[in-house]
């Protein structure tokens, strides 16, 4: 009885631990998602792009998502933009809420936080202006010219600085698309993100494109959040996160072997309340539907069709 | 981003957006300049009719006191400088300064009649006033004698006893007066019966221009007038004599009567259609402000006694009240035709603001994504607008000067507002359009359905519009048109009954083509399934094409009915007006030769001869007006005509003559009449409403054979002919060629059905109405077309994309573009369908606040003639020219290759 009553904490001790604060869910990270939603309604129709995404990528990161058509990329990456705006959940970044933002912080977000490049080329750039006018066309926009980086710097450090009097009709798909991303560094934006823009390359120019991603990254410490199809992009940075339904569903991740081989590592995603998407080929191969059974072990949880084990073993 | 990039890039659309611009303002600027000069010259028409004494102001004084006497032109001029320091500022403007205008004081005897002659005989019935006018003697030339010099007094006269200390005034009179009146000079005339004075005539004068405005005011003083004793054959003969301005001290109410006159000249060509209510208001006031005057130096009982008033005396009043009554008829017909006008103009406008903010949505969205806040997409786009609208319509504005016409308030203010319209609709479009920065239609989501509160509120529009057009009907208009202005009831029906048709169609707008397409998708061809399909999908089935070819054909539809029934009734009008297509009557009896003569006129093809007169109905006092013609040949003459002949049983028993009556005769079955001849009446049937253009008379009205006094003992009598012409539906016969053949005598008047028409059609105003109706409809297809090729190619590239992939899957260069004019049919031909029913009901819902009256001869347009032809050929020739519109568009989408299109729409 002494002994439990040693172990309950009491009410005085509770009210302690809660003023002491735990760590917070991401606290450090640099772009939080939790739980994250967004639905598009209209008249009766409800299609739920995000199921409860949670994502955590950290400052300085160069990750790429992946996932199937309608897995709800796209949505991530608008929400994350600051162009659309999630139903519910949190999603915070650079120390920016963007549920709570007004029309005012959202402005600021996207000329100062926040860079973008869509799939299209053609979408990213005006055509009846130059390279350079493009890269200070935001600056111009935002009207702060003290933290804007210099338009012929930003050209010459992605490698296109020969275009810079050139208008996009007059360049290459490759060489629009490091345009774009001088664009989207225009402002000094803490995070760059990246809708498919090798979607619509050839092999030799995405590398360069891509290439240019990693210059951003690397030599600015720009955030960059790349959604892609391309294996060439998603096989070189550090983590791929795998996007299915609406939510994160796997995460890879890469490190230089002692061989000095790439190693990579694929992860199911375990969320904060304990959810975890098994791949569908697991499922499939074992025909585990609706219900499964777990078993904790010492080291691990195993997880097997809703099947009684003693009808498998008659068989 | 600088406006004048986006101008530079997309300067298609921007062209588009600026020839809009400067046809729009050349239509709003130089339009109402245009009915201005209408309505100006219109009433200068009815100015220049009237002579000066009616429109210039007149301040008239009897003088009864002695101190009222004026004896000196300063003392004239005392009293001019006094009235005219009282006018009223609206009347100031107006005011005739121009060097010899016809401003003048005057004092006149009335009514003296001469007496006697000194040494001659005297002329009976004859009276000469005596005058003086300022300024006559710059006007008038003296043609023999000497002028007038000062009065004298004459101590006796020889031959006259009665005549002592007797003043002589020295008087000139008019040449032609002279010779009339057998008054040479020299000859001394006695004035007045008592109190006489004698009058000299030392000069006989002719008026140097004889047409000057001054000589409206003073006729008397060059004309002889001539009056006709009442009860008697003899004729009196009355004119003004001039006097010397020093004959004013001897001219005195007390022995004659006396007027004293100053005559304030207005200029006919300040006064204008926008100052007129001023103008009548101002002479109000005048007349207040005189008799204010006139009051306040009233100080003591002899004045009050004597009290004459000084009186304000002007036609103007009346004339310009008669005409405002006109003009505001043609000015509510002109707002709503230019209100229609506008609102079609404004939605072209803004469809093209649209073509233009839709071909610059790409580069706003990227700038809405790349950090630019809203106001600085909007001043993009408002700058890029304003920069493309409004440098036409300054071109426009200053086009509209050449055109002739008074610049008028809405001349500025029109294009004006036409371009913040333009400049206003851009911002708006892309303030809500950019208000959140990704705006992407997702196409697996289904369109958002209207919510129950929008239903409502368009139900109650339609409801408000329906309420609107009921009451406008039962209870009118304000009668006070003229003195309120139009009835701003009478704008908003039309303007509401618009747009609950155009949210009708809208709304209803699926259900027809939901059956077509049900239709088409069981038939074999695929092209009008697509097609009829893509037209129920299409984004181009907006609002504004409805808005804007709705009204366009309810205007033009309105205009074409309302035109032809005001030209119907003129017609009859003018038949009612002349009888027949030509009409004699003479005062006296026509002789045979004459009729032979009319009968042998060129284009006459039957004569029918008809006595009229006056007849003393049974032997008291009352009179009736007799008719006696052939009813049965009348009727043959005007077959074609809407004039309609009653019928004439002949046989009445005995001599007894059979008649047709006026209902207030109808009492009266067998009765006489003394005409000719004395005759029996027997009453055979009732006319109504007289018989037009024989006989106006309505009552006391008696319709008889033509050979009636003939039967009653006498012989048939003709002061009246019916002429049928050759070719029918009026004008045959020239009525220069009658004249002629009736010998061109002032007793016999020549009526002719084209000089009728002519009379009622060359009414002030009425060209205004029908030309104004024709510019608008020009405008209105014009605009139309406009509308249809703008929509398509608001749509062009999303329509091309989807025509293109259909073109890979085998559809033909000619099948797309069927596609394209079936994907546009429906909303034309709906959309004209429900112009043209709205068309057709505006007249009727307008019926009673739109009183034509005054342009149809004085005939009430009580219904209006449905004459659906016009209407019809009119909507149908508008949807044609869309459609064409909409061919064009396809043909012209051909020429691009099909990769190159794919490239570009992916």
């Amino acid at each position: 009885m002494n002994t439990s009553t040693a172990n309950t904490p009491t009410l005085s001790e509770l009210e302690a631990r809660a003023g002491k604060g735990q760590p917070v869910f991401g606290e450090h990270a640099h772009i939080l998602c939790d739980n994250l939603v967004r639905i598009y309604k209209t008249e009766g129709v409800e299609v739920v792009a995000l199921q409860g995404l949670d994502l955590l990528i950290d400052k300085g990161e160069l990750i790429a998502i992946v996932g199937a058509s309608g897995s709800g990329k796209s949505t991530l990456l608008n929400v994350l933009s600051g162009l659309d705006v999630p139903t519910a959940g949190l999603a915070r970044v650079a120390g920016t809420d963007l549920l709570s933002m007004t029309a005012k912080d959202r402005l600021r977000y996207r000329r100062q936080v926040v860079g973008f490049i869509w799939q299209q080329t053609a979408r990213n750039l005006l055509p009846y202006l130059t390279a350079r006018e493009n890269v200070r066309l935001p600056v111009k926009l935002a009207g702060n010219r003290d933290q804007a980086a210099d338009a012929d710097e930003l050209l010459e450090l992605l490698g296109v600085a020969n275009c810079a009097d050139r208008r996009p009709g007059q360049m290459s798909g490759g060489e629009q698309q490091r345009v774009a991303i001088a664009v989207a560094l225009a402002n000094s934006p803490e995070v760059i993100l990246a809708d498919e823009p090798t979607g619509e390359l050839d092999s030799e120019n995405s590398e360069q494109v891509f290439a240019a991603l990693r210059s951003a990254n690397r030599e600015l410490g720009v955030t960059a959040v790349v959604v892609t199809h391309d294996p060439l992009v998603s096989e070189q940075v550090d983590r791929t996160v795998g996007i299915r339904d609406g939510r994160t569903s796997s995460e890879t991740l890469r490190r230089e072997g002692t061989d000095g081989g790439i190693i990579a590592e694929e992860y199911a995603v375990l969320d904060r309340v304990g959810r975890l998407q098994l791949p569908r080929d697991f499922t499939s191969a074992l025909n585990m539907e609706r219900r499964v059974r777990l078993e904790l072990e010492r080291d691990h949880i195993g997880v097997w069709p809703d099947k009684p084990r003693s009808s498998e073993d008659a068989e | 981003m600088s406006p004048l990039l986006p101008l530079k890039v997309y300067r298609g659309a921007a062209a588009v957006l600026a020839l809009l611009s400067l046809g729009t303002a050349l239509l709003v600027a130089g339009l109402p300049r245009g009915f201005e000069l209408a309505y100006d010259d219109a009433l200068h028409l009815v100015i220049d009719d009237a002579s000066a004494n009616q429109t210039d102001l007149a301040i008239r004084l009897i003088p009864r006191l002695h101190s009222q006497r004026l004896a000196r032109e300063g003392d004239f001029r005392g009293r001019d400088a006094q009235w005219r320091a009282i006018i009223p500022p609206s009347l100031t403007p107006v005011l005739d300064t121009s060097p010899g205008n016809d401003s003048h004081y005057s004092a006149k005897t009335v009514g003296t009649p001469v007496a006697g002659r000194i040494g001659s005989d005297p002329v009976p019935l004859q009276f000469v006033d005596v005058g003086w006018l300022s300024g006559a003697d710059r006007r008038i030339r003296y043609v023999e004698g000497t002028p007038p010099g000062p009065p004298d007094t004459l101590a006796s006269v020889p031959g006259h006893p009665d005549l002592v200390d007797v003043t002589r005034f020295d008087i000139a009179l008019a040449k032609r007066a002279s010779d009339m009146m057998r008054i040479p000079v020299g000859t001394t005339l006695i004035l007045g019966n008592s109190h006489p004075s004698l009058a000299r005539v030392t000069a006989l004068f002719e008026p140097v221009v004889p047409t000057d405005r001054y000589w409206d005011h003073n006729l008397d003083a060059v004309q002889v007038t001539v009056r006709r004793v009442a009860g008697s054959d003899v004729e009196e003969h009355h004119i003004t004599a001039l006097l010397d301005v020093s004959s004013m001290e001897r001219l005195s109410g007390s022995d004659r009567d006396l007027r004293y006159n100053w005559i304030i000249g207005l200029s006919p060509t300040a006064i204008n259609a926008r100052n007129a209510p001023d103008l009548i208001r101002g002479v109000d006031e005048y007349e207040q402000a005189i008799r204010g005057l006139v009051g306040r130096s009233i100080n003591s009982y002899a004045q009050v006694a004597g009290f004459a008033p000084f009186q304000l005396d002007s036609g103007l009043r009346e004339l310009l009240r008669e005409f405002l009554k006109r003009l505001a008829t043609a000015q509510t017909l002109m707002i709503l035709v230019m209100g229609g006008l506008l609102v079609v103009a404004a939605g072209v406008m803004a469809l093209s603001v649209q073509l233009l903010t839709e071909r610059m949505r790409p580069a706003l969205s990227l700038m809405r994504a790349r950090g630019a806040s809203l106001g600085q997409v909007v001043r993009t786009t408002a700058g890029t607008v304003a920069l493309a609208t409004f440098p036409a319509i300054v071109v426009g504005y200053g086009l509209s000067y050449l055109l002739p016409g008074p610049v008028t308030l809405t001349v500025h203010l029109g294009p004006l507002l036409i371009g913040a319209f333009a400049v206003g609709f851009a911002a708006v479009r892309v303030a809500l359009a950019h208000r959140t920065p990704l705006r992407e239609r997702r196409e697996d989501v289904v369109a958002r359905r209207r919510s129950p509160r929008r239903t409502m509120l368009e139900l109650l529009v339609i409801v408000l519009a329906l309420v609107g057009a009921y009451l406008l009907r039962t209870r009118g208009l304000t009668t006070e048109v003229n003195t309120l202005g139009a009835d701003p009831f009478l704008m908003l029906v039309p303007a509401a009954l618009t747009l609950a048709a155009a949210l009708l169609t809208l709304r209803c707008y699926p259900y027809p083509l939901r059956a077509v397409v049900w239709l088409a998708a069981r038939a074999r061809p695929a092209v009008p399934f697509v097609g009829l399909t893509l037209a129920a999908r299409a984004r181009s089935v907006t609002a504004l094409p409805v808005v804007i070819l709705l009204p366009a054909l309810a205007v033009s539809v309105y205009g074409a009915v309302v035109g032809g029934t005001l030209d119907t009734t003129q017609r009859v009008a003018a038949w009612q007006s002349a009888g027949a297509d030509a009409r004699i009557e003479s005062a006296a009896e026509l002789p045979a030769g004459v009729i032979e003569k009319v009968r042998r006129t060129p284009g006459v093809r039957a004569v029918v001869p008809a006595d009229k007169g006056t007849a003393q109905i049974g032997f008291g006092g009352r009179t009736a007006t007799v008719v006696a013609v052939d009813l049965d040949a009348y009727r043959e003459i005007v077959t074609d005509t809407p004039l309609t002949v009653p019928h004439l049983a002949g046989g009445a028993a005995g001599p007894a003559i059979p008649a047709l009556v006026s209902p207030d005769l109808a009492n009266l079955s067998t009765f006489e009449i003394g005409w000719h001849v004395r005759m029996k009446i027997v009453k055979k049937g009732v006319i109504t409403g007289g018989l037009p253009g024989v006989s106006f008379a309505e009552s006391n009205l008696i319709i008889v054979p033509y050979d009636a006094s003939q039967r009653a003992g006498a012989r048939t009598y003709t002061n009246m002919l019916l002429l049928g012409a050759d070719k029918p539906g009026g004008g045959g016969i020239d009525a220069t060629a009658l004249l002629n053949a009736t010998g061109n005598v002032p007793q016999i008047y020549v009526e002719t059905f084209e000089r009728a028409l002519d009379h009622v059609t060359k009414t002030p105003l009425t060209g205004t109405i029908k030309a104004g109706f024709l510019v608008v409809t020009i405008a209105m297809t014009v605009y139309a077309l406009l509308t249809v090729i703008i929509a398509l190619v608001v749509g062009a590239a999303e329509r091309t994309r989807a025509l293109s992939f259909l073109r890979t899957l085998g559809l033909s260069e000619r099948q797309a573009a069927n596609l394209t004019v079936l994907e546009i049919a429906p909303l034309i031909l709906i959309t004209a369908c429900a112009g043209l029913v709205l068309g057709l009901a505006l007249p009727s819902a307008l019926g009673p606040g739109i009183d034509l009256r005054a342009y149809a001869g004085d005939i009430a347009m009580g219904e209006y003639r449905l004459d659906p032809t016009t209407p019809i050929l009119l909507a149908t020739g508008l949807a044609a020219v869309a459609l064409a519109g909409a061919f064009v568009h396809a043909v012209a989408g051909r020429r691009r290759s099909l990769g190159s299109i794919l490239r570009v729409g992916d």
